[in-house]
């Protein structure tokens, strides 16, 4: 069913719903080549997390896809069974999650979370599992493999556990990275360090990345493609330099102005002008009631 | 740190046992009823009224009677039952085995039963069947332990006559065990015929004991289960492919147990607080029953004896329960 040529993934169209109807996603579409790196950028409550989870199957309960495609290597995901998606989506992705501290579990040793995956779900044998989680913790220095391996997360710094959770991403050769602002949580001083690391691996193994972000700065550094989001709806999706070179939408051009440059302490801060929100928002609307039309036919 | 806390543990567990002590003693003479009357035949002089009631002490104040039991009990005497003209010691730690059978049984059903509704429940979340379960442990919680033991009876004793509904052992039975865990000690020396008698008299009681606190269980840990579901964790178990059954047993259960466990702490102290009528109900030889007939009887030896041993374990239990909660949360257990 892989198809070789295929696109890593490819979303058509992409509608996510509340059970009130109201939509959070909408007609969304991005893809992303093998080894490509594409960041989802807007403001906070704009959809990129959403679209992360519905790529992984983990939207929250109530919220589901109601029109669209979601292909994952050439795999259609809608025509699955619950449980052959849950499998296909663990054989070709995995998740760097936001929060480093909420996201290993408290009470296991960091040792199994990392290997459990692998031996249980990709049917390694112990001994390959714990090969490949010492090889991926040196690579993302950490010195003590051992003690890492034997401590509770609490044990543990949050910088140390974000890597830890990328060297757990990396394990299996994932296909596909969904990270999901891995950086935010952190300490600035631990940031770069992280970001670089993904970077690093990204291009050692040739993993496609949807890199969800809202720090343009980011964007710049990480992406070869950029999809900008506002209010669940494509706003632009470009290669990265026409992005910053050449924003076709005013909106980009607004949000690229927001970020705070080097020398921030010079330059005025320039939000996010009020009219160019409050336009945004009748096409949403308008949007919204052809797409009602639509289904009302 | 550790010898600190437990020599605040021991002082805190004195004090306790001290105080109930104080407090069980004066009740129990303050409470209308004379346990001297009761002893003797109508009729009875007031010579040998006063006579017994210099041999038990009765004559003496209030505080120099409590002096005197006090110190009895401190050096392991616990005085003698008046009813039953043996120490007291011996009477009760006699009985115990037989109510603490019958209260882990309770307990074991109890957390099996709750566990397996609120595992359920949580995989079901948000359809008919939790809903379902909600509902039927509502129901099972509003009905109290001795009127499951009722219910038992008439269902079990009665109606459909398959499990004994009176004792803790058929007497019938040879028993020459070294300790009074019949149950316990029979397993261990393979005397299966014990062991199927003492488990069909303890089954009725130890369910009426246990439903009451699984219906908590279920409806609590189901609870815990939600929260913990939703945290980041479990979110990253399922992108790995794990499945939901699966993201509950291995990511979700020890993390949600560690809120119900207090729970299950207090409400145990409660269940063997219920063997009492329990005991009563089904003429199980344990502590209760024989509390109840102490009271009866106004023995007053007997009365405090059997609440001091109570008081100490429920201290013995909170503690364990304390214990179980380092084992289970590491972030506790080295600090
Ligand atoms: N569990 C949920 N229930 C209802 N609405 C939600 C839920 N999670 C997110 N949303 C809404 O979906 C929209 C998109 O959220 P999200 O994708 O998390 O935004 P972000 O771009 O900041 O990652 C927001 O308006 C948010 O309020
Ligand atoms: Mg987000």
């Amino acid at each position: 069913m892989n198809n070789l040529h295929a696109k890593t993934l490819d979303i058509i169209n992409l509608n996510v719903t509340l059970p009130n109807g109201h939509r959070l996603l909408r007609d969304v579409s991005l893809s992303l080549d093998p080894g490509e790196v594409r960041a989802l950028v807007g403001e906070s409550g704009a959809g990129k997390s959403m679209i992360g989870k519905a790529v992984l199957g983990i939207l929250p309960t109530g919220i589901s896809i109601s029109q669209g495609e979601i292909l994952l290597e050439g795999t259609h995901l809608n025509a699955l069974t619950p449980a052959t998606r849950r499998k296909t989506i663990a054989q070709t992705s995995a998740l760097i999650p936001q929060d480093p501290l909420t996201a290993l579990n408290p009470v296991r040793k960091i040792g199994p979370q990392i290997t459990d995956p692998l031996t249980r779900i990709h049917g390694w044998t112990k001994a390959r599992a714990l090969a490949r989680t010492r090889e991926l913790l040196d690579r993302v220095h950490i010195r003590n493999p051992d003690r890492v391996l034997n401590s509770y997360p609490h044990e543990l710094s949050g910088g140390m556990r974000q890597r830890i959770l990328i060297a757990a991403a990396f394990a299996p050769s994932p296909r596909l990275i969904v990270a999901d602002e891995p950086t935010t949580a952190l300490d600035v001083t631990v940031q770069k360090e992280i970001l670089r690391l993904i970077r690093e691996l990204q291009r050692e193994t040739g993993t496609g990345v949807l890199f969800v972000t809202h720090d343009m700065g980011v964007v710049a550094k990480i992406s070869q493609k950029v999809t900008v989001l506002f209010g669940g709806r494509v706003v632009e999706d470009a290669p990265t330099h026409r992005i910053f070179e050449n924003p076709e939408h005013a909106y980009t051009r607004a949000l690229i102005a927001a970020t705070p440059t080097p020398n921030a302490s010079t330059e005025p801060f320039r939000p996010v002008p009020p009219a160019l929100i409050a336009e945004l928002h009748r096409e949403i609307q308008a949007d919204d009631d052809r797409f009602s039309k639509r289904a009302h036919r | 740190m550790l010898l600190k806390t437990v020599f605040v543990r021991l002082l805190t567990t004195a004090i306790t046992l001290f105080g109930v002590a104080v407090v069980v003693f004066t009740l129990v003479r303050v409470a209308p009823g004379n346990p001297i009357s009761m002893m003797l035949p109508p009729g009875a002089t007031e010579e040998d009224i006063a006579a017994l009631t210099a041999l038990y002490g009765f004559d003496k104040s209030l505080p120099h009677q409590f002096m005197i039991w006090i110190g009895g009990v401190i050096q392991g005497d616990f005085g003698t039952s008046i009813t039953l003209r043996q120490p007291v010691d011996e009477l009760v730690l006699g009985r115990l085995p037989a109510t603490l059978e019958l209260s882990l049984m309770a307990l074991l059903i109890a957390l099996a039963l709750g566990g397996l509704v609120a595992v359920i429940g949580a995989r079901k979340r948000s359809t008919g069947t939790e809903v379902g379960l909600d509902l039927t442990s509502g129901a099972v919680l509003s009905i109290p332990d001795f009127l499951w033991g009722l219910i038992f009876v008439l269902l079990f004793g009665v109606l459909w006559p398959v499990l004994s509904i009176s004792g803790r052992v058929d007497p019938r039975l040879d028993i020459d065990f070294t300790t009074n865990f019949y149950f316990f000690e029979g397993l261990l020396r393979g005397r299966w015929d014990v062991v199927s008698s003492t488990f069909s008299h303890m089954l009725m009681p130890a369910m009426s004991l246990a439903l009451p606190l699984a219906a908590m269980i279920a409806q609590l840990l189901k609870q815990n289960l939600k929260e913990v579901l939703n945290q980041d964790y479990t979110t990253l178990a399922r992108v790995r492919g794990f499945s939901e059954t699966s993201v509950i047993l291995r990511e979700a259960l020890q993390n949600a147990a560690l809120p119900t466990l207090a729970l299950v702490g207090v409400q145990f102290t409660f269940l063997i607080g219920g063997t009492v009528i329990v005991e009563r109900l089904f003429a199980y030889e344990g502590l209760g029953n024989m509390a109840i007939d102490a009271v009866i009887n106004r023995d007053l030896p007997l009365i405090q004896g059997i609440v001091l041993l109570f008081a100490a374990l429920f201290t013995v239990i909170n503690l364990l329960v304390d214990l179980s909660y380092t084992f289970l949360n590491p972030r506790l257990r080295n600090g």
